[in-house]
């Protein structure tokens, strides 16, 4: 579990009497894409710059393959901070090619790596264009170049998806997917859950600087309570309510959403629903992120005025 | 490309980082269009003026055109050659008689044309003569005056005008440095002037280069894989280089052109001057970029940066102005010691070198001073600038920038 990839032991940092990130640990794995999700002020982006070595933190320590990452392997991490920044009138090429000498690759490799990620998205031609002159979407691949250029070792991505289209999100998915099939460990933030859920391996919610879930997404969901969705147009109010053990969540028409506690057996709630009448649908109800997302919201709201 | 450029020479590790940020900072600015134009343009300004100051104030030459008869032949190689001492080029012409000689000058081909008598030449003109040529043929038709009279009272005039070429004035100087010191106070006020300018240029590049990275962003990448200080000695040293290269450019199209044209004819005083120029402006102006760099990083958008750097531009327009009392009263001790101290001494002290006022342990002391002041500075600069520099939006205030704490 120590071997290799990220780990972060209780992160703390305070702006004045903001308590930004409060304690916070998790790992990410080599070949690991990891989602960080949050509200905006959750702590997202001070954590990544914390792991950066931008900002230090208060206490608490971030380990690269169990030891503390020092000066020298953080030069080695891809870095896309949230707020993007590119010298805008230096040319590409030169400006992807001083990225990856700063980070420490020779300058022939460095030349030769700007040519191979010009030609993957596509700007082999603009290599010579000052990056003032590209589109909106093309300066976004060039900025995501400048994380790539050094053949980094980990990729930490803030808002990565923010701002792009359609086309540019598949390309960028890939592209982690890519890298964490080369064993590198990903770590991006993003605020589009059904994104984060289609393309995280594991995913952390932050709320208030805490992690208050963190785990794979089928993790996440089985950890959430049984409903099941039930449509029976011939049932009268409160049909459901006579059931021991079922609670129910809400209806919409003649559909009702119910919530079993442990002990209630599917099948028993199944009979009752086919005693009313005909039933058109029975369907567990999985939980998106979103619902997950809400509702460790909730949770971290109650346990924190409790 | 100069080796010192070339990082590649070096694997890794933090003087490879540096020489990097320095090469960006240089060939940035070194292939904009605003420093190729700029630069030419005032080597050709600065040429222009050394040549027009030189022909309009010197010298100036002019050609006449002087036709002699055969009877006064005798006389065109002694004018030329004494109208020539005074700058006036004596183009003579042979003219077979009187007649065709006046018809040329009044069609403007002869200035005037010199006929009959030696003693008494009829001089013709169109309308008026050089005063140069009309003084030195007077004096010339004299002399042959002159020697008739001696021949005819039996003397020798060879021997007479050997004892009169002997006789001369005794000339004492009370005074021999003037012209030299005239020379050496202009040579001080271009130095002056050129460090005060380049100074403010220079460390308002700087200022500008600090906050184009915070207002673009690009600090926060660049911090990720470079320490704070690294990226501000390489701003300072890389945008220093080009200021250097400019000043180089510039102090050698003058000692050229001033070389060129004898604007400047007592040995060594330019190249002297030129020499502690660059160097007080590589000390001044680490100084002052120091400065400039941590004011500059405290605000995040170009329109907020007279805001901070107003005080130093102040601090280096007073200091020239002051050069000026320093030079009128080079001996004054509070002139000495201000030319002595930081931050004053980068312009003060080579311009008092141009002067010929700066004593050698003047100028060591004041070197060892500023010396010290950077390394003050450097320390002081690289907090200001590590904790300000990532904080984009409103102006930090100073006492924040210091302690770094929100």
């Amino acid at each position: 579990m120590t071997e290799g990839g990220l780990q972060l032991r209780n992160i703390t940092k305070r702006y004045g009497s903001l308590l930004a990130v409060d304690g916070l640990s998790f790992d990410v794995q080599p070949g690991e894409v990891f989602g960080f999700v949050g509200s905006n002020g959750a702590g997202k982006t001070t954590t990544m710059r914390i792991l950066l070595g931008v900002l230090v933190a208060d206490a608490g320590e971030v380990l690269w393959a169990g030891k503390p990452i020092g000066f020298e392997t953080r030069k080695r991490i891809g870095y896309m901070p949230e707020e993007r920044g590119l010298y805008p009138r230096m040319r590409v090429a030169e400006q992807l090619a001083y990225m990856a000498e700063l980070h420490g690759s020779p300058s022939t490799a460095a030349v030769a790596s700007t040519a191979r990620w010009l030609e993957r998205f596509g700007l082999k031609d603009r290599g010579k264009d000052e990056v003032v002159r590209l589109s909106h979407g093309n300066q976004q691949r060039v900025q995501l170049a400048a994380a790539l250029v050094f053949d980094p070792m980990m990729l930490v991505l803030d808002e990565p998806f923010a701002g792009l289209d359609p086309e540019a999100v598949d390309a960028m998915s890939e592209v982690l997917h890519e890298r964490a099939l080369a064993g590198v460990p990903v770590i991006f933030s993003s605020h589009q859950l059904e994104l984060v859920e289609r393309i995280s391996d594991r995913v952390g919610i932050i709320q208030r600087g805490h992690l208050v879930a963190c785990g794979t997404v089928d993790e996440l969901r089985s950890g959430g309570p049984t409903r099941y969705w039930v449509d029976v147009p011939a049932a009268r109010d409160g049909w459901a309510s006579l059931l021991s053990g079922v609670r129910v969540v809400r209806t919409d028409g003649t559909r009702w959403l119910l919530e079993l506690d442990g002990k209630t057996p599917d099948q028993a709630v199944l009979q009752a629903a086919l005693a009313t009448g005909p039933v058109h649908e029975f369907r567990r109800d999985v939980p998106s992120l979103l619902d997950i997302f809400r509702e460790s919201m909730t949770e971290d709201r109650v346990a924190a005025s409790a | 490309m100069l080796p010192l450029l070339d990082p590649g020479r070096i694997a890794s590790g933090p003087v490879r980082t540096f020489l990097l940020i320095v090469r960006r900072e240089f060939l940035t600015r070194v292939r904009s269009r605003f420093f190729v134009v700029g630069t030419i343009v005032f080597m050709a300004l600065l040429a222009g003026y050394i040549v027009v100051q030189t022909l309009v104030f010197n010298r100036a030459t002019t050609t006449v055109n002087i036709g002699f008869t055969s009877q006064t032949q005798a006389l065109s190689q002694p004018l030329t050659a004494a109208a020539g001492t005074e700058g006036v080029k004596v183009v003579t012409h042979n003219i077979a008689d009187v007649q065709s000689g006046e018809d040329e000058v009044r069609s403007g081909k002869l200035d005037a044309l010199v006929s009959g008598d030696p003693a008494s030449p009829r001089v013709s003109v169109k309308d008026n003569l050089n005063i140069t040529v009309a003084v030195n043929l007077n004096a010339l038709v004299k002399q042959v005056a002159l020697n008739r009279a001696l021949t005819a009272a039996g003397a020798d005039p060879t021997a007479v005008q050997a004892a009169v070429a002997r006789a001369s004035i005794q000339l004492v100087y009370l005074d021999p440095d003037a012209a030299i010191k005239t020379q050496r106070t202009v040579v001080g006020v271009f130095v002056a002037a050129l460090l005060y300018v380049a100074l403010v240029v220079y460390g308002q590049m700087v200022a500008q280069g600090v906050v184009e990275e915070k207002a673009n962003r690009i600090i926060e990448i660049l911090l990720a894989t470079v320490r704070p200080r690294q990226l501000l000695l390489g701003k300072v040293v890389g945008i220093g280089l080009v200021g250097l290269l400019q000043l180089a450019l510039l102090g050698a199209t003058a000692l050229i052109t001033a070389r060129r044209f004898q604007a400047i004819n007592i040995p060594n005083v330019g190249a002297t001057a030129i020499a502690g120029g660059l160097l007080w402006f590589v000390l001044g102006f680490i100084l002052y970029a120091l400065l400039y760099a941590a004011a500059g990083s405290l605000v995040s958008r170009q329109e907020d940066i007279p805001s901070v750097t107003s005080p130093l531009t102040m601090l280096v327009v007073a200091t020239y102005l002051v050069f000026f009392w320093v030079t009128a009263n080079p001996d004054n001790p509070i002139g000495i010691t201000l030319s002595i101290i930081p931050p004053f001494a980068p312009i003060l002290m080579p311009a008092r070198i141009a002067t010929g006022d700066a004593q050698l342990w003047q100028v060591v002391l004041a070197v060892i001073l500023t010396l010290g002041e950077i390394a003050l500075l450097n320390a002081l600069a690289a907090r200001i600038y590590a904790n300000s520099v990532l904080r984009i939006g409103t102006r930090v205030k100073l006492t924040q920038a210091w302690r770094g704490a929100d």
